[in-house]
């Protein structure tokens, strides 16, 4: 062949491969050939899969994504929130392989390896973050870190989840439906909520150091029930980070002052609808007496304040529902 | 001299604790709440909330310092401290394995628990070590070990038990309002006054058995009630506040400086100053932090290693 042929089938050759090297790095395909995408994490950015069939779900992305149908294969325990789930997703918790406590200290880590998923999304606050092995999570599948600050955060949270699991449709549907109802409500209180001021006595005070729990605007007890116009006063006299920002915890002497502007005082009522030793402390208190909220009979429980996904909340919702109508009675 | 300064301590030590707390109240109504009660918030907060934590500071820091005196007298080891007769380790590792099966959501169980985790270790300790002092404080040492030990597996093991546990495990004098403190007050004043009769015998058995049986006195049965006496005094302490450390270590030493060799007089300054100290920590804990209060253990700590060293530098370690 002649020198000047072969050289022009090199360069073709050259080429021809070269443009085979391009288009490969064009579809970004996994090692294994799956379609991935950039996710902006908590740790950064990860390449996930586009369409993931293995889930494993920790902390708060459990509950979300099991009302999404996410395709989970293991969830970390998260036994608060199975009183706020419906049954159907109940039984779906139930099946699937937990790999962690509810507290994710202690993941198992070779269970995870077996389960071989293709997504690891971990729904925990940052400071339980740093017990978690995350290389080792990231050996076995790209793994997310999407987890909360504060407490209100669920929505955003749960978007994200629905994101990186492909779910976002359904997401939409539960998401509206909620919004439906909130603002159905909101309008429906608008004229007796106008102008009052709520403080919230949360449940997670501690008895054992004389201390109750005031919660404000955004906080566990609160932010739900703010959807419906209720309007929290104050803050926290120091920030402590993530729920300590909008919650603190005051020594009972402090009981009255710490109400004493409140026109309504809401409280965290327990999932059967008892009153929780935390909450009954400050009952019992002879300074809750003459708080002037106290002494109005202004005093409302919330139930089922703890939901962190859009079906329990919508639930939620008509929980608060029922507990509002007290104000409308008389105005 | 010594003990008239030590009362006027408790005194000063009292009244700041009615008066300092998380919420600013003008003295002016701190007196109002025991001579011209009305009724208003600052005086229902002295009354309901600051006395009784006072009393239990008082009744508490007594019997600390009180079974610590005993327990470094009986032991002649000046580094004795009432905790090693298994009480403290007794009464964490009882809660703990309430909570384990959760029973221990209440401060009423909590107490219970307490007590009889901490009335069972004693018991344990002084079955095996009661013919010898270093015997016990081996014994001791060696079931406090252990009963920590799987107290902290279980608590590694289930964080809502570790969660359940820990406010207890550092010891405090706040919210304890509600509990049936009256009767462990009256369980302790009476086995304050048993200390007291015993302490007169004790000073006989610190110069040795064989002089001890010749002045008349019976060695076993002084040992046996001292022991009885801190064990009572000890998981009576601990099953209402919590393990509250140092007080039990640091307050004989300080008494020794008025009380010199003599036991009666050693048992009644640690009786005063005792609860000065923990009040005065008390004191300290509300004011610590501008907001928040802190546990009064973690007060005694911080501040007893060093009041110990000094204690010891100054005035030396005479053997107990």
């Amino acid at each position: 062949m002649p020198s000047r042929t072969r050289s022009r089938s090199i360069a073709v050759l050259v080429a021809l491969v070269a443009s085979a090297l391009v288009g490969c790095g064009a579809f970004d395909d996994g090692d294994d050939g799956t379609e991935t995408r950039p996710f902006e994490a908590d740790n950064g950015t990860v390449e996930i899969p586009v369409d993931p069939q293995r889930i494993v779900a920790t902390g708060y992305a459990v509950p979300g994504l099991i009302e999404l149908g996410a395709p989970l294969v293991g969830r970390s325990g998260f036994r608060r929130g199975l009183p706020l789930m419906s049954e159907e997703d109940r039984a779906a918790y139930g099946e699937i392989a937990e790999i962690a406590g509810d507290t994710n200290t202690e993941m198992d880590y070779e269970a995870i390896d077996r389960l071989g998923p293709d997504l690891i999304i971990i729904g925990v606050p940052a400071p339980a973050l740093k017990r978690i092995d995350m290389d080792r999570l990231a050996s076995i599948a790209p793994t997310v870190a999407v987890g909360p600050d504060l407490p209100s955060q669920w929505r955003e949270l749960t978007y994200r989840h629905a994101d990186a699991a492909g779910v976002l449709d359904r997401y939409d549907e539960l998401k509206a439906a909620y919004e439906e109802r909130a603002a159905e409500l909101k309008a429906k209180y608008a004229d007796v909520l106008d102008g009052l001021r709520f403080g919230h006595l949360g449940a997670y005070g501690e008895v054992s150091q004389g201390q109750f729990q005031r919660e404000y605007g955004g906080s566990w007890g609160t932010n739900i029930v703010e959807d419906l116009g209720v309007t929290y006063y104050g803050e926290v006299a120091r920030k402590g980070g993530g729920a300590r920002d909008v919650s603190e915890y005051p020594s009972i002497e402090e009981l009255p002052s710490s109400f004493a502007d409140a026109d309504v005082i809401t409280y965290t009522l327990a999932y059967d609808a008892s009153v929780p030793p935390e909450v009954q402390y400050a009952f019992d208190s002879p300074l809750w007496d003459n708080i002037p909220a106290v002494v109005a009979g202004k005093v409302i429980p919330l139930r089922f304040v703890e939901s962190t996904t859009y079906k329990a909340a919508r639930r939620t919702l008509d929980f608060h529902d029922e507990s509002l109508s007290v104000l409308l009675e008389g105005s | 001299m010594l003990l008239a300064v030590a009362l006027g301590a408790l005194a000063l030590a009292s009244i700041a604790s009615l008066c300092i707390g998380a919420h600013a109240i003008a003295p002016r109504e701190v007196l109002d709440a025991f001579v011209r009660f009305g009724g208003s918030d600052d005086q229902l907060t002295v009354r309901h909330y600051r006395l009784p934590r006072t009393v239990l500071g008082i009744a508490v820091g007594a019997a600390l310092g009180v079974a610590g005196a005993l327990m470094q007298t009986t032991t002649r080891n000046p580094l004795a401290d009432p905790g090693l007769v298994g009480t403290t380790a007794g009464a964490g590792f009882a809660i703990t394995l309430g909570a384990w099966y959760g029973h221990a959501g209440t401060q009423h169980a909590q107490l219970v628990l307490a007590a009889a985790g901490a009335a069972i270790a004693s018991v344990l300790v002084y079955a095996v070590g009661r013919t010898d002092p270093l015997r016990l404080l081996l014994s001791g040492v060696a079931l406090s070990a252990v009963l920590s030990g799987i107290a902290t597996g279980l608590r590694l093991l289930d964080p809502t038990v570790l969660d359940a546990v820990r406010h207890w495990a550092v010891g405090s004098l706040a919210g304890r309002e509600r509990t049936p403190f009256g009767i462990l007050v009256g369980v302790l004043l009476v086995a304050l006054v048993a200390a007291v009769l015993l302490a007169r015998p004790l000073d006989v058995v610190a110069l040795g058995g064989d002089v001890s049986r010749s002045l008349g006195v019976n060695v076993v049965a002084v040992r046996t009630g001292v022991l009885v006496v801190v064990a009572v005094l000890t998981a009576t302490a601990t099953s209402i506040a919590g393990p509250i450390a140092f007080v039990g270590l640091l307050v004989p030493h300080l008494a020794r400086m008025g009380a010199g060799s003599s036991t009666p007089w050693l048992v009644g300054l640690s009786a005063v100053l005792g609860p000065t100290v923990l009040v005065a920590s008390d004191v300290i804990a509300r004011v610590a932090l501008s907001h928040t209060e802190l546990p009064v253990g973690v007060v005694t700590a911080f501040v007893g290693g060093p009041a110990l060293i000094w204690a010891v530098r100054r005035f030396g370690v005479e053997a107990a």
